[in-house]
Parts: C-alpha cells; structure tokens; sequence
C-alpha cells in the first residue's frame, strides 16, 4: 500500500497528464492541500515511485519561464494507476459511515 | 541583477551552491522549478538544503557506502597521513640540514655537491612516491565511489585532516614506543635533545605543507581521473583497476607498519625488501604513465576521438 504523499503525487500526475512535471505537480498538492509542499519531498517521493515502478520519469523541454533549464517531466504507469486506486477505494470504505461534521 | 539586494544575491550563490551537490539532472530540474514557481532566495534555499538533506542520508541506507567509507576512506586516509608525516619528519631533517645549516665554505668541496645530489634525488623519490600513492589512492576512491564522490571526496578530507593533527602523531608517539620497548630505539622525550623539531615551521607547518601539497591535491585529482574512468570499456576499467590495487598493495607491503604488527603476532621475519618489493614500487609511479598515456591520446591527430574511442 502506497503512503498519502505517494498518492497525492500520483493523482496529481495523472491529473496533469502530459503535463505533469515537477513544478506542476507541486502547484496541483499545494493546491489541493492547502499546505506547503517541499521540492526535496517532491523528489524524492518520485525517486521512490520509480523505483517501485509506479511512475516513468525522462528530462522534458525547456522553457524561457524556467530560465531556459529542462522539465523533470512523469507519467504514472499502469501498476502506479492500480496502487493509487487501491488506496483511494481503501480510503473510501474505511470512511463509509463516518460523518466529519462538527458536533 | 546588479540591483538586487547583496543579501538576495548571497542567498542565489548558496542556492547555486548547494544545488552542486545534487546530480546534474536533478539540479537541472530543480533550478528550473525554482525559476518557474519564482521563490525568493530564501525560500529556493531552504528547498534545495532540504533536497540535498535528504539525498545525502538516502545514501547511507545504502550497504556499500558504508564498505567504501570504512574500507577505502577511512584506511586510505590514516595510511597517508601516517607515510606523509614520516616522509615529512625524515625530509625535514635534510631540509634543516641544509637551508638552516648551511656553511658556504662546503661550496668548495666536491664532496659536498655529491652528497647534496644524492639527498635531493632521495627526498625527490620519497615526495614522488607519496604524491602517486596518494593519487592511486584518490583514483581507487573516485573509481569505487560513483555517485556518492562528492560526499567521499569530503569525508577524505575531513580523514586527512583528522590524520595529519592528530591521528598520524599519535599513531607514530606509540610507533616509537612499540620500538623503544622491542630494540631499544631511542626516543627524544624532549624537544631539546631533537634541533629540528624544536622549530615550529618544521614540528607543526611542514607536515600540514607536505600533507596538502603531496597528499590532499594529488588524491583529489586522482578522484576526479578515477571517477572519468567509469566510463571506459571493461578491458581498460580492468586493467586500471588492478593497477591501482597492486600500487595500493605495494604502499601497505613497503610501510614498515604492517611488518610491525605482523611481527608481533609473529608471522613475519623481515619486511619485503627483495626483488618483489621492487616489482611492487614500479607500480606505485603508474599515475605518471596514465597520464603520459592520456596526455599522448589528447594530442595525436582526433585526439577526441581517440580519447573517446575507448568509452563504450
């Protein structure tokens, strides 16, 4: 079972789809989170992901924005796509019933 | 850029800085995301601190970081700082011999110039030797250490350091004592009774010379030959590897220290002075051919391409 970063990663990457890449991918969990995300959790969750198989990463373009200096751009593979649905599902039946309402 | 603030642009440089730690890839990346998501310099900092952080400790999950550490690094470190400040006390003899004991009149003498000769061509081949050990052994480092050269590069450094203040001195105090106690070897209990180390220059700066000069910049100039010769074919990486290790095995047969402790577990007589001792020392000057041989290559006709045609 992957960890809740590892997802967060990976949903943002298969959201982002082609154009999922370092920067972006940070954009799309800072967003969602709300909270700060730093490169160095970023990247070496990616190192990690890759290592188990469940992302590709290759340098991508560069662009003027980025000062002229290449993407680490990243694709979710297929079994990176199973490990994100399987902890989605497990968070969606552990929290069936469970109302988060203020009391 | 010139008008932004000096702290601004001191925290860019450390951010550039720090980011060399990194693979260039990564950095590469990582600079263009800071660049892209425009973070101050504060901020660019604290994530590439945190990255660089974080790389270093995943490197010593890793078994073989740690036999290379222990096993190259460490050993490699001691060894040339016990050899270099024992060259650099036996030099310092002649040396103050001769720059602060120096009488004109010998001038005239033939015997004088013949002695002279003799003692400039023996410390010359001493400082030769530790220079090429010392580059074997950065070589060895930069060769086993792959991506972690950087970080190996540092801690032989810090080893080096540590070696020459205070590990080679005490190693040599109980050296002297272990053959006080077995032959009878004097020992200088005071600075009175030994001229040369009596004169700070030659007790605490010349070792600290002898150790940067011929043991800290040749190894890491081996380190960095060492670390461009992953890239050679098997054949070459080969033949340089059992190079480097017959050199290496001929610094540790030649140090009196090894014959010492073998000897006092007795199971050696004499140290190996024959004709395989000799053998030996013609591999510790094989840095010297290497770079004869690299710097042929680089100036024969397409010298890139014949400096290339051995990479895979």
């Amino acid at each position: 079972m992957i960890g809740e970063f590892e997802y967060l990663v990976l949903t943002a990457a298969i959201h982002l789809d082609e154009n999922a890449y370092g920067a972006a991918i940070r954009r799309a969990i800072e967003a969602a989170t709300e909270r700060r995300c730093s490169i160095g959790a970023l990247y070496t969750t990616l190192d990690r992901l890759e290592t188990k198989g469940f992302v590709k990463t290759w340098m991508g373009d560069s662009t003027p924005q980025r000062g002229g200096r290449a993407k680490r751009m990243v694709r979710v593979t297929a079994k990176g796509n199973r490990a994100a649905s399987a902890f989605y599902l497990a968070i969606m039946r552990v929290s069936r019933n469970v109302s988060w309402e203020a009391e | 850029m010139s008008g932004e603030p000096a702290i601004s642009r001191l925290l860019w440089w450390l951010v550039n800085s720090s980011a060399q730690m990194l693979e260039s890839g990564e950095r590469e990346a990582v600079r263009g995301d800071l660049a892209e998501s425009g973070e101050t310099g504060s901020q660019a900092l604290r994530h590439v601190v945190g990255l660089v952080i974080r790389r270093q400790l995943s490197i010593w999950t890793d078994w073989r970081s740690w036999l290379t550490l222990l096993g190259l690094v460490v050993p490699l470190g001691l060894l040339l700082s016990v050899i270099s400040r024992r060259m650099a006390a036996t030099s310092a003899v002649y040396i103050w011999m001769y720059a602060n004991n120096l009488d004109p009149g010998l001038f005239a003498y033939r015997g004088f110039w013949y002695q002279f000769a003799d003692t400039v061509a023996e410390i010359f081949k001493m400082y030769l030797s530790l220079g090429c050990w010392s580059w074997t052994s950065g070589f060895v480092l930069g060769f086993a250490s792959r991506g972690i050269i950087r970080v190996n590069g540092f801690l032989f450094c810090l080893m080096l350091a540590f070696g020459v203040l205070l590990g080679a001195p005490l190693y040599l105090a109980y050296y002297r004592h272990y053959l006080q106690r077995t032959i009878g070897f004097p020992i200088f209990a005071h600075q009175h009774y030994d001229p040369v180390n009596a004169l700070i220059f030659y007790r605490v700066m010349f070792p600290l010379i002898v150790q940067a000069v011929l043991v800290l910049l040749p190894a890491l100039w081996g380190m960095r030959e060492g670390a461009r010769a992953v890239r050679l074919r098997l054949l070459f990486r080969a033949i340089l590897w059992m190079t480097a290790i017959a050199a290496l095995a001929a610094v540790v047969i030649q140090n009196p220290d090894l014959w010492m402790f073998l000897k006092s577990y007795r199971l050696a007589r004499t140290p190996w002075h024959g004709w395989q001792g000799r053998l030996l020392q013609l591999f510790a000057y094989w840095p010297l051919v290497f770079m004869l041989a690299i710097a042929i290559a680089r100036r024969l006709p397409g010298g890139r391409v014949v400096s290339h045609s051995v990479l895979p």
